[in-house]
Parts: C-alpha cells; sequence; structure tokens
C-alpha cells in the first residue's frame, strides 16, 4: 500500500463509509448509529403513545365514578399501555437505541456484527408496532391485560380481534427481539477491539450481553404460549381448556417463564447505564468492578428460576412456594452488589452532580424503594394478601419507570454530546430531573398505600368511601407534573441539538472508546480500530498517542475497504478482517412483506399470509445473493 | 438533589398513620383475624427492616452529594474499603437478613395463613366466582345466595373456591390472603371472624369488563343470629299473588334466575330467593334500596356496563310491579 | 490458499447460528416441557379412544435424517479444503435423504391430523403443534441446503463457506431437535 498521509487516510474512509443520502439513505441504511437513532426516535413515539393511555387512565381514576372512558376503552388503555412499555419502549430503547448506538462504539468497532440483520429487526420492529396499533382503527386493541390470562383471553370471552392483534404482533416483534439481541450478543463476542478482553470490557456491554441472552432464552416461552392462544383461538386445538385435558395454568407457567426474565432484561440496560456515567462523574472507576460484571450476569440467570412468584395466589404446593421464594430471595444479591458498588464509587470518587449523576441518584432511590417492596413479595403471606393490588403496582413502576427509565434519561443527557456534537443545556436539565423526580414520587408512592388499603390492580372506576380517593387524586396530579418534566426534556433536546454549545470530543471525560472519537462519531466510528489495555482505555493516555501514531502509519485503518475487526471470543486477540456488507434495500422491503403476512393471519387469509411468507423467503435467497468482494 | 431528607420522611410518616387508623374497610393491615394478624406482623417487620436499609443507601448517596466537587476532603478509605463495604453491606447483610425472613414467612407463616385440612371445619361453604357476581353455596344445605357471606363470629370456615367461568380471585382483605379461584382447579382457604362485623372484599385478578364491580362482603355474625338467618335462608319462597310475581315467570328472569318455592329455575344470574334480604345489588355496585333497584331492573346496562343482564323493554308499571315483588322476597 | 489456517475463533455467522439454534432449542423446550406439563393433568395419555402415536415409522425416518449430520460434516469439511464438486455432491445427498425424510413425513403428518384431531384433545393439540413445529424447521434447512446448492455449484467463497459451516449446525441441531421430539412423542406407545 502506498504511503498515505493521515488526512488522505481519513478522506478515504469517509468516502467508502458513506451512505447514500436523503429519505432513501435512511431506509437503506446499514449503520448502527442511524438505526440506533431510529429506534431511539420510533420508541419515543411509542413511549407518548403509551403514556397518553396512561394519563387517560389516571385521569379516569382521578376521583370515584368517574366517566371519562367507559370499561371498554379503559380495558384497552391498560392492555396497550403494559404491552406498549414494555415490548414497544423499554427493551427496543435499551437494546435497540442504546445498544445499537453504544455498543459497536465501546468496544472499538465499526459496526454491528450483522448490519444487514440489524436493519431487519428495525424495521420489523416498526412493523410489529404499526401492526399493534392499527387494533386501535378498528376499536379492537387488546384488552385482557398484558399478561392476558386465560380463559379471559380465549374466543368464548374475547371475541373480536383483540387477543389475534395482542397474539400475532407480539409473536411479530419477538422476531425483531431475537434478531436484535442475536446480533448484539455475536457483536459483543466477535467485534471487540484487540485487547478488550472479558475483564476489560465496559460494564454497560457485560449488561447488554446479559439482556441479550436472557432474551434470547426467555422469548421462545413466550412465542409457544402465543402459538398455543392462536392456534386455541383460530383453528379450536386446547392447551388452556381443563374440559379437554388443557390447563388454564399451563398460560400463567409459560408467560411468567419469560415474564421475571423479562423484568431483569427491562432493568439491566438502566443498570449498565448507571455502571457508565458513575465512574465519569466520580472521576474513579467502578468498585468491585468483577463482582459488578458477575451480578449482572447473575442476575439474568436467577432471573429464570423466580417465574412462580407471580403466581403465589392460585394455589400451587407449598413445596413449589417455598423454593420459588427462596429463589426470589437470592434474586436480591446481585442487586445490593450493584447498589453498595454505585454508592461506594461515588464515595471514594470526587463527584459531580451534573445533571446525568442526578438521574442516577434517582434511579438509585427508586430502586430500592422498589426493591425493597420486591423483597416483601418474596415474602409468600405478604405477597398473597399485596398481589394484584396497587401495591404490585407501586412496585413495578418503581423498577419500570424509577429504575429503568430514569437511568435511559440520565443517558440521553449523558450520550446527547456524544451523538449530537452539542452540550444540552445543564439548567433546564436539572429542572426536568426535579420534576420528573417529584412527578415519579407523587405518582407512585401513595400507590403502596391505596393499595394495602385495599385497591385492587385493573379496575376502570372504583367505590368513594373506601378511602382511596384522595391517593388517587395526588397520583394524577403526579402523573401530570411527571409528563411535564418529559416534556422539558424533550424540548431541552431540541433546543440544544439547535442551539446547544459544541461539546468537543469529550465534555465529561468519560472512561470508555466512545469518548475517543469525535462527536458525533465519523461514520466509521474510529480512525483507527483502538487497541485496549484497561477497562477505561479513555483513561489510558499512552495507547491513545499509540492510536495516533498507528493513524500515521496506517496501522489498523483498514481503509481498503468497508471492513471491521474480528477478534478471539475470550480474550479478543485479533482474528481477522472482514468485509461488512453495504447498504441494502432488502430489509425495509423483508420487513414489509412479513407485515402483510401477519395482517393476513390476523384476518385468517391463511393462503394470501402463506404466499407472502413464500415472497419472504425470496426476497431472502436475494438478499444473501449479494456477498462481500473476495479480499 | 432537591428534596432534604424530612421531604423523604413524610411518606412514611403518611403510611404509619393512614394504615394503622382503620381507614376504609378493606384495609390489609387492619387484621381482625389470627392468619391476617400473622401477615401483617410479617409486612410490619419487613417495612422496619426496609426503612433502615433505605436510610442506608439515603446516607450514602447524601454523603457523595455532601463531597461533591471536594477532591480533598478526608476519602474515607480507598478501594480496597469500598470493596469491603460492598462484600459486607451488598452480600453477607443482605443474605443473614433474608434468611432469618425466607425461614419465618415462607415456612412458619405461610403455614398459619394457608387453608384448613378437608372436613376439619364444622362449616364449609363453596364460592364460585361468576363475571361479575360470586354464588356462595352452604354446603349441606338448600341455601344459595350471592354476593354476601354469612358466617359465625370466632368459627373456622372452610371456603371451597372455584369458577363458573374466567379466572377470579377470592380476598377478604382484613380477615385473610387472597386465593385465586381457576377453571379447573379447586383452592380452598380458611375463613375466621374474630369479631362481628361486616367485612368488604373484592374480585382481584381481573376478569373482564365489570372487574371493578365485582365485590363481596362477609358478614360475621353470633353463632345465634347465624343460626337465625341460615334458617330462613333455607325456606323457599310461598306462593305469592302480587303482579310482579307473574312478570317474573313470563318474562326472561326467570329464565336466567332462580326463585326457590316458584318454577323459575335459572342458573345464569344470582338465586334471587331471598334477595330483599341482602344489603346490596350487583356485587356492591349499589345499596338495595327500592330506587336502586327499580333502576337497575329497569336498566342494567347503564349501571354495570357489559354485566350478563340485557335492557328489556317492559311498560313502565309492569317494572314497578317487579321491584314490588322484589321487596319481598325477604 | 487456506482461509481458514489465517482464522483463530470460529467466524461470525457460525456465532449468529449458533444463537438462533439457541433460542430455537429453547422453543422446543417449552415445546416438550407443554406436553409434560399437559401429561400430569390427564389421567390417560394419550386419552381414550386416541391410539398410541405410530412408532416404527418415524424411528426409521428419523435415524435416516441423523446419517445426514455425517453427510452434513463431511462436505463441511471438504469445502474448507476447497474440494468444491465433494462438497457440492455430499450436501446434495443429505439434500436427498432429507427432501425423502419430509416428503414422507408430511404425508404422515395429514394422516396423523385425521387420527389425532386437534380439536379433540390437549394430547392431540401438543402433539400435532409439536410435529408440525420440527418440520417446519425441517423445511428450513431444506431451504437453505438448497441455497448452499444453488452457489456452491459455481464457486466457493469464504462467505459461502461461513454459510455452509453455520448451516451445518443448524442440521446438526435440527437433527438433535428431532431425535428429541420423536423420543418424547414414542414414549407413550413404549
Amino acid at each position: 500500500m502506498a504511503v498515505a498521509a493521515p488526512e488522505q487516510r481519513l478522506a478515504r474512509l469517509e468516502r467508502i463509509w458513506l451512505e447514500r443520502p436523503g429519505i432513501l439513505g435512511w431506509l437503506t441504511t446499514v449503520d448502527h448509529k442511524r438505526i440506533g437513532l431510529l429506534y431511539f426516535w420510533t420508541t419515543l413515539v411509542f413511549f407518548a403513545a403509551g403514556g397518553t393511555e396512561a394519563m387517560l387512565m389516571r385521569t379516569q381514576l382521578a376521583q370515584a365514578d368517574e366517566h371519562v372512558v367507559g370499561p371498554e376503552t379503559y380495558d384497552q388503555l391498560l392492555t396497550m399501555h403494559g404491552v406498549t412499555m414494555i415490548f414497544f419502549f423499554i427493551i427496543p430503547m435499551t437494546t435497540g437505541a442504546f445498544g445499537n448506538y453504544l455498543v459497536p462504539l465501546m468496544i472499538g468497532a465499526r459496526d454491528m456484527a450483522f448490519p444487514r440483520m440489524n436493519a431487519l429487526s428495525f424495521w420489523v420492529f416498526l412493523g410489529a408496532g404499526l401492526f399493534m396499533y392499527s387494533s386501535f382503527l378498528f376499536h379492537q386493541a387488546p384488552d385482557a391485560g398484558w399478561f392476558d390470562y386465560v380463559p379471559l383471553g380465549l374466543k368464548q370471552y374475547d371475541g373480536g380481534l383483540n387477543i389475534d392483534f395482542y397474539a400475532l404482533g407480539l409473536i411479530f416483534n419477538s422476531v425483531a427481539s431475537t434478531l436484535g439481541a442475536i446480533n448484539l450478543v455475536v457483536t459483543i463476542f466477535k467485534l471487540r477491539a484487540p485487547g478488550m478482553s472479558w475483564n476489560r470490557m465496559p460494564l454497560f456491554c457485560f449488561a447488554m450481553l446479559a439482556a441479550s441472552l436472557s432474551l434470547i432464552f426467555a422469548l421462545p416461552a413466550l412465542t409457544a404460549d402465543l402459538i398455543f392462544l392462536e392456534l386455541q383461538r383460530k383453528l379450536g386445538f386446547h392447551f388452556f381448556d381443563p374440559a379437554h385435558g388443557g390447563s388454564a395454568l399451563l398460560w400463567q407457567d409459560l408467560f411468567w417463564i419469560f415474564g421475571h426474565p423479562e423484568v431483569y432484561i427491562i432493568v439491566l440496560p438502566a443498570f449498565g447505564i448507571a455502571t457508565s456515567i458513575i465512574p465519569t462523574f466520580a472521576r474513579h472507576k467502578m468498585v468491585a468492578f468483577p463482582l459488578v460484571a458477575m451480578a449482572e450476569l447473575l442476575v439474568a440467570f436467577i432471573g429464570f428460576g423466580v417465574w412462580a412468584h407471580h403466581m403465589f395466589a392460585t394455589g400451587i404446593a407449598s413445596t413449589t412456594l417455598v423454593f420459588f421464594a427462596g429463589a426470589s430471595m437470592i434474586v436480591v444479591i446481585p442487586s445490593t452488589i450493584q447498589i453498595y458498588a454505585w454508592l461506594m464509587t461515588v464515595n471514594i470518587g470526587t463527584p459531580s452532580f451534573k445533571a446525568p449523576l442526578l438521574f442516577i441518584g434517582g434511579f438509585i432511590l427508586f430502586f430500592v424503594v422498589g426493591g425493597l417492596s420486591g423483597i416483601m413479595f418474596a415474602a409468600v403471606p405478604v405477597d398473597q394478601a399485596t398481589t394484584d393490588t396497587y401495591f404490585v403496582v407501586a412496585h413495578f413502576h418503581f423498577i419500570i419507570f424509577g429504575a429503568a427509565v430514569f437511568p435511559l434519561l440520565g443517558g440521553i443527557y449523558y450520550w446527547f454530546p456524544k451523538v449530537t456534537g452539542r452540550m444540552y443545556d445543564e439548567r433546564l436539565a436539572v429542572i426536568s430531573f426535579i420534576l420528573t423526580f417529584i412527578g415519579t414520587a407523587v405518582t407512585f408512592f401513595p400507590m403502596h398505600i391505596v393499595g394495602l388499603l385495599g385497591m385492587t390492580r385493573r379496575v376502570y372506576t372504583y367505590d368513594k368511601g373506601l378511602g382511596w380517593d384522595t391517593y388517587n387524586l395526588v397520583e394524577t396530579i403526579g402523573g401530570f407534573v411527571i409528563a411535564a418534566g418529559l416534556l422539558l426534556i424533550l424540548f431541552n433536546i431540541f433546543w440544544s441539538y439547535r442551539r446547544g454549545e459544541p461539546a468537543g470530543r469529550d465534555p465529561f471525560h468519560g472512561g470508555t472508546l466512545e469518548w475517543t472519537t469525535t462527536s458525533p462519531p465519523p461514520t466509521y466510528n474510529f480512525p483507527v480500530v483502538p487497541t485496549v489495555s484497561s477497562a477505561y482505555p479513555n483513561w489510558d493516555e499512552p495507547d491513545r498517542q499509540e492510536d495516533l501514531r498507528k493513524l500515521e502509519r496506517g496501522e489498523l485503518v483498514l481503509d481498503a475497504g468497508h471492513e471491521t475487526v474480528v477478534s478471539s471470543v475470550n480474550d479478543a486477540r485479533f482474528d481477522e478482517v472482514v468485509e461488512m456488507p453495504p447498504e441494502s434495500p432488502w430489509p425495509i422491503l423483508l420487513a414489509g412483506a412479513l407485515t402483510i403476512a401477519f395482517a393476513f393471519l390476523l384476518t385468517s387469509h391463511w393462503f394470501v399470509a402463506g404466499a407472502f411468507l413464500v415472497l419472504t423467503t425470496l426476497m431472502l435467497a436475494g438478499w444473501h445473493s449479494q456477498e462481500p468482494e473476495e479480499a | 438533589m432537591t428534596p432534604p431528607r424530612f421531604r423523604r420522611l413524610l411518606p412514611a410518616c403518611a403510611l404509619v398513620l393512614a394504615l394503622s387508623g382503620c381507614g376504609g374497610n378493606q384495609n390489609t393491615l387492619h387484621a381482625v383475624s389470627h392468619p391476617e394478624h400473622e401477615i401483617t406482623n410479617v409486612f410490619w417487620v419487613v417495612f422496619g427492616f426496609s426503612c433502615f436499609g433505605f436510610g442506608v443507601i439515603v446516607f450514602l448517596l447524601f454523603l457523595g452529594w455532601w463531597r461533591r466537587e471536594k477532591p480533598n476532603l478526608p476519602r474515607g478509605g480507598g478501594e480496597r474499603a469500598a470493596t469491603g463495604v460492598v462484600l459486607g453491606m451488598g452480600i453477607a447483610l443482605p443474605i443473614a437478613l433474608l434468611a432469618a425472613l425466607f425461614i419465618w414467612s415462607d415456612v412458619f407463616v405461610t403455614q398459619a395463613t394457608s387453608a384448613p385440612a378437608k372436613g376439619s371445619t364444622a362449616l364449609s361453604i363453596h364460592v364460585i366466582g361468576h363475571q361479575w357476581w360470586w354464588e356462595v353455596r352452604y354446603d349441606g344445605t338448600d341455601v344459595v345466595t350471592a354476593n354476601e357471606i354469612h358466617i359465625p363470629v370466632k368459627t373456622r370456615v372452610d371456603v371451597e373456591l372455584s369458577t363458573a367461568d374466567v379466572i377470579h380471585s377470592f380476598w377478604i382483605p382484613e380477615l385473610n390472603r387472597k386465593t385465586d379461584m381457576i377453571p379447573g382447579v379447586h383452592n380452598r382457604q380458611l375463613l375466621i371472624a374474630n369479631k362481628p362485623g361486616v367485612y368488604r372484599g373484592q374480585c382481584s385478578e381481573f376478569c373482564g369488563l365489570q372487574h371493578a364491580h365485582m365485590a363481596v362482603e362477609v358478614i360475621a355474625q353470633t353463632r345465634s343470629a347465624y343460626n337465625t338467618w341460615l334458617a330462613n335462608q333455607e325456606k323457599p319462597v310461598p306462593a305469592s299473588a302480587l303482579p310482579g310475581a307473574k312478570i317474573f315467570q313470563q318474562q326472561a328472569c326467570s329464565g336466567c334466575h332462580q326463585i326457590r318455592g316458584t318454577p323459575a329455575h335459572g342458573d345464569v344470574g344470582p338465586d334471587l330467593t331471598h334477595f330483599a334480604s341482602r344489603s346490596t345489588i350487583a356485587a356492591l355496585t349499589m345499596p338495595n334500596t327500592p330506587a336502586n333497584l327499580l333502576q337497575w331492573i329497569e336498566h342494567p346496562q347503564q349501571v354495570k356496563p357489559g354485566n350478563l343482564m340485557p335492557d328489556l323493554k317492559l311498560p313502565n308499571a309492569d317494572w314497578t310491579a317487579l321491584e314490588r315483588y322484589l321487596e319481598t322476597l325477604r | 490458499m487456506t482461509a481458514t489456517a489465517v482464522r483463530i475463533a470460529r467466524p461470525n455467522g457460525w456465532w449468529g447460528m449458533a444463537l438462533f439454534v439457541a433460542t430455537e432449542a429453547t422453543l422446543f423446550g417449552t415445546l416438550v416441557g407443554t406436553w409434560i406439563y399437559l401429561r400430569f393433568e390427564n389421567a390417560h395419555w394419550p386419552p381414550p379412544p386416541l391410539p398410541n402415536p405410530p412408532v416404527l415409522t418415524p424411528t426409521l425416518l428419523t435415524l435416516a435424517l441423523l446419517t445426514t449430520s455425517i453427510f452434513m460434516q463431511l462436505a463441511w469439511r471438504a469445502a474448507r479444503e476447497w474440494r468444491r464438486s465433494r462438497a457440492w455432491t455430499l450436501i446434495a445427498v443429505a439434500f436427498a435423504i432429507q427432501v425423502f425424510y419430509l416428503s414422507w413425513q408430511l404425508h404422515d403428518f395429514v394422516l396423523a391430523v385425521h387420527a389425532f384431531p386437534p380439536r379433540a384433545s390437549a394430547f392431540s393439540s401438543v402433539y400435532v403443534t409439536m410435529l408440525g413445529i420440527d418440520h417446519a424447521h425441517v423445511l428450513v434447512g431444506l431451504l437453505l441446503s438448497a441455497w448452499l446448492l444453488v452457489r456452491i455449484a459455481t464457486k466457493i467463497t469464504r462467505y459461502r463457506l461461513v454459510a455452509l459451516q453455520a448451516i451445518t449446525f443448524y442440521w446438526h441441531a435440527v437433527n438433535v431437535i428431532t431425535a428429541v421430539v420423536l423420543i418424547v412423542t414414542v414414549l407413550p406407545s413404549v
């Protein structure tokens, strides 16, 4: 190769990695950063939809015997709120948006392991989301709760298409989640920068790895359950009715075998964000790094052994009860390890309470409240008294909103300068923190009390005189405070995107690799594939100086083609350079065909649906006829 | 961090205040039975430890807040000490506390609240969940009633729980834990009340449109009051000459409801034999007053949208006649 | 010449397939779990008057299918040494056996749907579902193999080599899964 100046190398990289401009570029993109942004904005829209549903419900519940919405609408709202927040907001936001954008940057790769499959999972996710939400157009949104217990979800008690939208939509969406999870795992296994052995991998990536592995092993239980449900609803099979040898509890067991790991899938990325933000703002490496990494993987693993604690009131045998209660107590330990590791890192470092760390502080408090009430559910008698009341609603909103969404909000501020190249407005950010923090406490804390006072979940209205009125009114007011805080964050994003100060490469002096490259990162991420010798490579000055010298020498610049480095799984030794596929129209076309196939499955037009499935197969063949150039 | 420490304590104080008094009558922590006492004990102990644990976290967080931007303050130990705290507070202490809680609550208290051995109680009742009301049958008698469970005070009652349609969950917060009613499953629960009173409960598994209006009352009475009540309930209805009685038989009413002593033997809706002796209509949706009753029979879909009782078209005079007749079913 | 010599670990494509197989194996784990779960809900399994599921034909067919693992593995070995026509022939042999297997099984599947109508009982529902999903996985394998046959007919590239490695792994997994499904479904007859 001819000797070239660094500028020429960069220009060449720029040319190689350039994608088509305009809308068409976004539709055919395989760039993990653009796909991450597509995920981000799409999931924000779903978040807004789920939030609107929540606010409608809270308005209905603000007073006793309110008539804002009827029971039919209320049931659809409560089901879609749960389905949206879990399947169309948090999972795609964490693994899709944050995972996609950040994992390759943090491990020093130029893209995900399977860029086109990455695009496919986004488009399939979008298709599934639109499929699910189109149900509102027909006033037939899912209405049997997000866990859709049978027999209530069977044709006999729910004759419309409501539950078919739910079952097919979730099967469809799990295609996207599974593909995304496989992609993240292979990326983390194989595309780590040379030298990034397991003990040097950012904890964020450990969290993403644990969440993705959980998805891979948890989703099949849900998929099987939903297939059974649809076979019973559409074709008259028998899985869930005791009259024909089925079992209503089979649905619950399978659902929660998926459903509890799901909880950890939701919070693990949040843990990952916390372990990214805390060392940066405490200016100190994470305390007990290996313990935290193990805890993240362990919590995902133990999470598979606790599902029956969602079923303590079903009358299961007492030995089963005791086993699952014990497992549910054990699963607390990995979380306490992490909480103390975070707090001790803050305390032995020099903390700077900028907005991202404030959100993490709020996260820790809410997570502890939700965790402590969680322990109460591992005490079987207390669980049996409080389950299916607003006490549970309080508990899981502290976990899902307090512990999963707060780090996301902190993470949005933390990586905003990296993604846009501009600083967010700190003062507005602090105000938005105060609003969301107070709002969350005011909305969800009284739910504990009203739950102990006997208010059951999923009631569309309640009677006066049970002592619930004031608490419910307070909760509704709190809900609007949260909404105000979230809108302020959105405003901050838009405002700062246009007016913010230029942020530079590394405004917070973060420790991980994404801060070594420019903001926003170039399409090829890194001029030189970095070489790593610790868990906080951006704090290793000599290594980064060496990268600059490599750019001079043209070493690991890979400017001969559209390439990235593949390394060995355990110790990340340099393995080979592989050609990455270019942008492609196949993912979006394939997702479109699949969406149509699912629409015809919904309406029971089996042959048309089959024809579209054949079409997707042909498309796959077309997709894989494009091969990378032989080196 | 915005909130000063006392703001954080306020909710906890509010909780104690709200729960220690007997505010509503569906209060989990207002125990009127031995099993529920055990449950509340566990709750309060865990709550106490939780406050302590939360306090430690808040302390550590505010310690960090207090030391913000000040690298020169004493460090409070280095990496080793910090790891020590993680090992001690994050692993050892929780394991010890959780093990104790596990043995106490999951081994001992669970037994105290569990269902009685079959046949070990003097009285057993069969409660069947329907969308959206409760059928109550007294074993060994003809008594069938709805949405009202009468029991003698200080007596162990074995409640058998099943469902006629979807999953419901039986829960009387002041008396015991909740137990699901699942198709194909026969669960049981111990019901005991230490003092006479009316204890409200509510279906606590989502069961469809009117899940919100599926409440039930347990009425604990002295032994003699209970016996009187039971004797009255056992009696069929004497023949009635009221015009309402005839309308009831001729119209759709009798297709769904049973009135013992008349030809009406429907088994879709609640048994109405002693309807007028009950205090509420439609599973505690409204008090059983003549005006409410008239409204309910005329416009059931307005009062409780989606319930299985249809809006019938009858002349006004017929509605009043029906209402008068039902009022006589004492 | 040998691309494999410089590589020290398995390629991305293999890992992708391994994880896909992991999630599919979990799906079958769930199906088998459901089978066992429902078995304990029923006093008689299969419930009368249903006959026991057939044993002999599916066992022989599955044994035939299992041999294709050997052919696929040999094909990959040959391809790794860039022996294209040998690899192609081996895949073709495997493909022929797989097509034979699936056609016979689909024929029997139609019979099974009539002998064990899924609308009659939970037993026949889970039986037919499990067989159906298993056959669907064999069908996917056939499509993958067909694609390989077309591509390798002309040339072996590194890309196709990785595909062959991954698809070979897929077949191993599907064969093991099919054997497990067979064992589970014939147990009531043994």
